[in-house]
């Protein structure tokens, strides 16, 4: 009896010092479709480096929206989680609110930073006013999916570089009988089409606390859209139902995020799949808005064993292996130098369609956010707007554009 | 000392009612306590902050008055939440009472086997809406769901002297979820498939009330079909059970949230055609965290509730109580 207490109390202890050791953080990230793999992948990896570090998953955020509220409404509830990834353009307003710590501590204590692949480039995505507040892990642009069996089908060899070009392609492909020859994603989160197109024409929706939809570089997007909504006689696919459609084989052409190549391609039917560069306005884009999300270090924790275990995360996912996963189970592009030009040395070549993002990096820009409070309110207004285009609700695209504005001015903080 | 006397005599008489009243109280508290703080303070909270401009996550808030009202009734987006809203109420409301009397009246008169549809009517009532929209989702997907497959089939047949099979041959079949003509009808669709069994339900329980003895009494006094018994009889014992059925089929027509929610998680529809008063709560609320706004929605809604509930309990005081 005596030696069963005894050695009760020793197992006792013996699981006390072994849960002392081990710290838990907790972790929340958007896009389950997109990214459960890739998380999944780099588990085992931080597992056996860091064996006392348990890492905790949160509910996936259903988008990048999505959040930012949960963050919001977490940040007022007083339970948020240690690490949070944030869309790029998300970043600043949670930076305002005082949710977002700056990492610029915890990079003063780190040797060899730059070494690790942390270059100013990546880091700029996510700086402001100077101090480093999240380190980015993906990076995408958009890119064209294209179906070459159905585009060789349609009469067409070459991919087209201009909105024009496409224009002209799907109506090849309608005389040939394809019924559904473009999916345009214009219902893409953060209106990151509008901006793609702005910036086409190198042009930035914000300007100093300004939405710049009254400008004229404004007008010709919504004129490309509508002109590209109508002319192809795109139909109104929700972007879920739209990428199932494309990778079963039924849609021609897909302007889309290079980020769902992973998703599409797990997905695929059978078809030849070729992503070509975003078309242009006339000429090759000028710019392109960097999608994709940076991880933000929220704990509200005061122990600086947890503090430095999240700070271990953020690092192993946005360098070295970590980073690497990135780019081999997504179509999303690692920011991280040492990763892309070490691990992922061949990789590209092998992915062919997987380099067209890394093609155009030259002609990334930020991916803006709305100022004021009514932030995702005004990104409603412009998703909105679009819509009517594409239902033909809204044909007038001066008339269009003047209630955008007027809208947008109501929810601006200076409007 | 003989006032004294009275003055204690005059206190001490009426204790033992006092002390009755205050034991009835203390016994009451607790619940008067718990119904103040999760049924009142809640509904006054969102009252006062309908008028002011709070963000979640500010540190504070400004008054502006009844500008949230006002733009509720001016912007032409809540002007489609109304629209959506009540085509949706008015459409659903009465089809799925009308079917749900239908199918109790079909269900009552027969025997055993009327179980077999009892449950298999009830089944989508127990199914959560929300699993269902998504089922529902895939089936109308515009190329390669359930319905638009089956709709093909009909083509190169006799069916294509219809012009929808004609149109839908041609063209191809509607979006249905991405088709501003058709977004809110297949929501309220969906919405009369998962509420007439419920409905039914409550007037099988009505059915189960109505004396034997009043058909053959109609009956001896004359009233030989159907029809009449049904006129005379039946829809009059009902009545009670049908003012009940149209406000909880009312009340749960304005609640309709989940299936717009699973369709169109941003916007509400194609052109907002579905963006009911419960989904631009949770945009504007809990989506863009506009909580003055979404407050003032709120209030809106509860205002429509609570005058539905008045008008049933009007109507069961005065009109339909035998």
């Amino acid at each position: 009896m005596k030696y069963t207490v005894t050695a009760m109390a020793l197992a006792l202890s013996a699981t006390a010092v072994f849960a002392e050791d081990k710290v838990t953080i907790e972790f929340a990230y958007p896009y389950s479709h997109l990214f459960d793999v890739t998380y999944e992948a780099m588990m085992p990896g931080f597992k056996e480096a860091h064996p006392n570090i348990e890492v905790k998953f949160r509910a996936t955020y259903e988008s990048y929206e999505d959040a930012t509220n949960t963050v919001l409404r977490e940040a007022v509830a007083g339970n948020l989680p240690d690490v949070s990834m944030q869309g790029l353009n998300r970043q600043a307003p949670l930076i305002d609110k005082g949710i977002a710590q700056s990492l610029e501590p915890f990079i003063a204590q780190e040797a060899d930073f730059e070494k690790e692949g942390y270059h100013q480039a990546m880091l700029s995505l996510s700086t402001f006013g100077d101090k480093v507040y999240g380190l980015p892990f993906s990076i995408s642009l958009p890119v064209g999916y294209y179906n070459m069996d159905i585009l060789r089908a349609g009469g067409i060899e070459e991919l087209p570089t201009t909105w024009d070009e496409v224009i002209v392609a799907c109506k090849t492909m309608k005389r040939n009988g394809i019924d559904n020859p473009i999916f345009w994603g214009w219902n893409i989160t953060g209106n990151w089409f509008v901006q793609a197109l702005l910036w086409s024409q190198d042009k930035a929706i914000v300007e100093d606390g300004r939405v710049t939809m009254d400008s004229p570089e404004a007008l010709v997007a919504l004129e490309q859209m509508q002109e590209i909504f109508t002319e192809c006689e795109m139909q109104n696919l929700e972007w879920k139902a739209a990428l199932s459609s494309f990778s079963a084989g039924d849609v021609g052409m897909m302007f889309w995020s290079t980020s769902a190549l992973g998703a599409v391609e797990r997905s695929q039917g059978d078809f030849e799949l070729v992503t070509g560069p975003f078309p242009g306005l006339g000429e090759t884009p000028k710019g392109l808005p960097a999608g994709g999300n940076a991880a933000m270090l929220t704990s509200t924790s005061d122990d600086p064993k947890v503090r430095e275990a999240a700070w271990t995360w953020l690092k192993y996912i946005t360098s070295g292996d970590g980073a690497a996963e990135v780019a081999k189970t997504t179509g999303y592009m690692p920011p991280n130098k040492a990763a892309n030009e070490i691990i992922l040395a061949d990789f590209y070549e092998q992915n062919p369609n997987k380099q067209t993002a890394v093609d155009q990096l030259p002609l990334l820009r930020d991916w803006l956010a709305y100022p004021g409070d009514n932030g995702l309110a005004i990104t409603q207004v412009i998703y909105d707007g679009i819509e009517r285009i594409v239902t033909g609700d809204a044909t007038d695209m001066k008339e269009l554009q003047e209630e955008l504005v007027e809208e947008i001015a109501d929810l601006l903080p200076n409007g | 000392m003989a006032v004294v006397d009275h003055s204690v005599a005059g206190i001490a008489k009426p204790k033992p009612d006092n002390r009755q009243a205050r034991a009835g109280w203390g016994l009451v508290a607790p619940a008067l306590t718990l119904m103040a703080l999760i049924l009142l303070v809640p509904i006054i909270v969102a009252a006062v902050l309908s008028f002011t401009n709070y963000s979640l996550g500010n540190p504070g808030f400004d008054w502006v008055g009844v500008q949230n009202y006002e733009r509720l009734f001016t912007r032409s987006t809540y002007e489609k939440m109304f629209i959506a809203t009540f085509t949706y109420v008015v459409t659903v409301v009465p089809i799925s009472v009308g079917l749900g009397l239908g199918a109790a009246l079909l269900v009552h008169s027969l025997g055993r086997i009327g179980d077999i549809y009892k449950t298999i009517y009830f089944l989508p009532v127990m199914a959560t809406l929300l699993a269902m929209a998504i089922a529902w989702e895939f089936m109308l997907h515009p190329t390669i769901g359930m319905v638009n497959r089956t709709l093909e089939m009909a083509c190169g047949t006799w069916f294509e002297a219809l012009p929808f099979f004609a149109n839908g041959c041609a063209e191809g079949f509607p979006l249905w979820l991405g088709d501003r003509d058709y977004a809110i009808w297949v929501v309220c669709f969906i919405g009369i498939w998962q509420g007439f069994g419920f409905n039914m339900v409550l007037f099988l329980a009505g059915l189960t009330s109505v004396h034997r003895e009043l058909y053959h009494a109609a009956e001896m006094d004359g009233a030989r079909s159907g029809w009449e018994r049904f006129r005379l009889v039946t829809w009059p014992a009902l009545g009670p059970t049908t003012v009940f059925v149209v406000t909880i089929s009312c009340i749960r027509a304005f609640q309709v949230f989940d299936t717009i929610e699973a369709f169109w998680p941003q916007g509400g529809g194609p052109n907002k055609s579905a963006y009911v008063m419960m989904f631009a709560i949770f945009e504007k609320g809990i989506q863009q965290n506009l909580i003055g706004i979404g407050s003032a929605i709120t209030m809106l809604f509860l205002l429509f509730v609570m005058f539905l509930t008045l008008i049933q309990r009007w109507l069961v005081e005065r009109k339909v109580h035998y």
